[in-house]
């Protein structure tokens, strides 16, 4: 189990490094989806790795709600590029 | 109270490898330059300081970073941003829509490259309806730069003397700030062969 939350946690460098390389914006943004769907479905294996009913909720309302950000950002970075 | 110290779980080794992803996300933030860019890198920040929170047993923790620390915060700042970082440039009403050709079209895409690629600002067009508007709307701190083009009012108005026709024909473009930060920017950076610019004290301009 251990090697398999390696290996998320290796998959979880790949989004982390586009962020950091890339210069356009969108990509960015397609780095952070990635990144919170990733630290949330990592959060729900650890809960059940550990039986742990609490951090499985928090990481539910985590994975919803960091998609409702995520839109509100992409929403105010494309007003932005129309003005 | 020891007994309850001693006896927490042992560290799983996997919860070092998720922590030390989170100062590596922070030190991507603090290195930078572009507004927007960091804000983006904040929701990374946050997404994984959620999963830092959670694994190590801190899920109301984790929940209010999510919650607050990421969305809110990431949603303020974006409005914060695009409302500051911004370039009020004052134009005459006529050139700003007349259809077809527009002479103000180069220098305002050299203004978006030099403000916008390296200064990360937003450049914003205040249309006025004539010069002395204008004037009144930089001495007001309306707008920060007002730019207008000399050859074409005398086009237009047949009352200007004709002595400094040929003076004026040569600048395309008249281009005034009333900061000086601006005013020194523009000066290193605006290619000026065609563009006169000028720099306005207001402090002076009223005590005068």
């Amino acid at each position: 189990m251990t090697l398999i939350l390696i290996a998320m946690i290796l998959a979880l460098l790949i989004p982390i490094y586009e962020a950091c390389k890339d210069e356009d914006i969108w990509q960015k943004m397609l780095a952070l989806a990635s990144i919170a769907t990733k630290t949330a479905m990592m959060s729900l294996f650890i809960s059940v790795l550990r039986d742990d009913w609490m951090i499985g909720v928090v990481a539910v309302i985590i994975l919803s709600v960091g998609n409702a950000g995520l839109m509100l950002l992409a929403h105010v970075i494309r007003r932005m590029h129309e003005a | 109270m020891t007994d309850a110290l001693t006896s927490a779980a042992p560290v799983d080794i996997y919860t070092y490898f998720i922590v030390a992803l989170l100062p590596l996300s922070a030190c991507m933030l603090i290195f930078q330059v572009n507004p927007y860019h960091a804000l983006v890198l904040r929701g990374i920040l946050g997404a994984i300081a959620a999963l830092v929170y959670a694994v190590l047993g801190a899920a109301d923790v984790a929940l209010t970073e999510a919650l607050m620390g990421t969305m809110l915060a990431i949603t303020l700042y974006a409005v914060a941003v695009r409302s500051s970082l911004v370039l009020r440039l004052g134009v005459i009403n006529q050139l700003a829509d007349r259809p077809g050709d527009q002479p103000l079209e180069p220098l305002l895409a050299e203004l978006r490259t030099i403000f916008g690629r390296r200064h990360h600002l937003r450049l914003e067009l205040v249309p006025y309806p004539d010069r002395a508007a204008l004037h009144q709307g930089l001495m007001a701190k309306e707008v920060h730069v007002t730019c207008v083009v000399p050859s074409l009012e005398l086009a237009q108005d047949s009352s200007a003397s004709p002595a400094s026709l040929p003076v004026s024909a040569q600048i395309t473009y008249q281009t005034t700030t009333r900061l000086k930060y601006l005013y020194e920017i523009m000066q290193a950076e605006l290619s000026t062969a065609k563009t006169q610019l000028s720099y306005l004290d207001i402090a002076k301009e009223v005590q005068s």
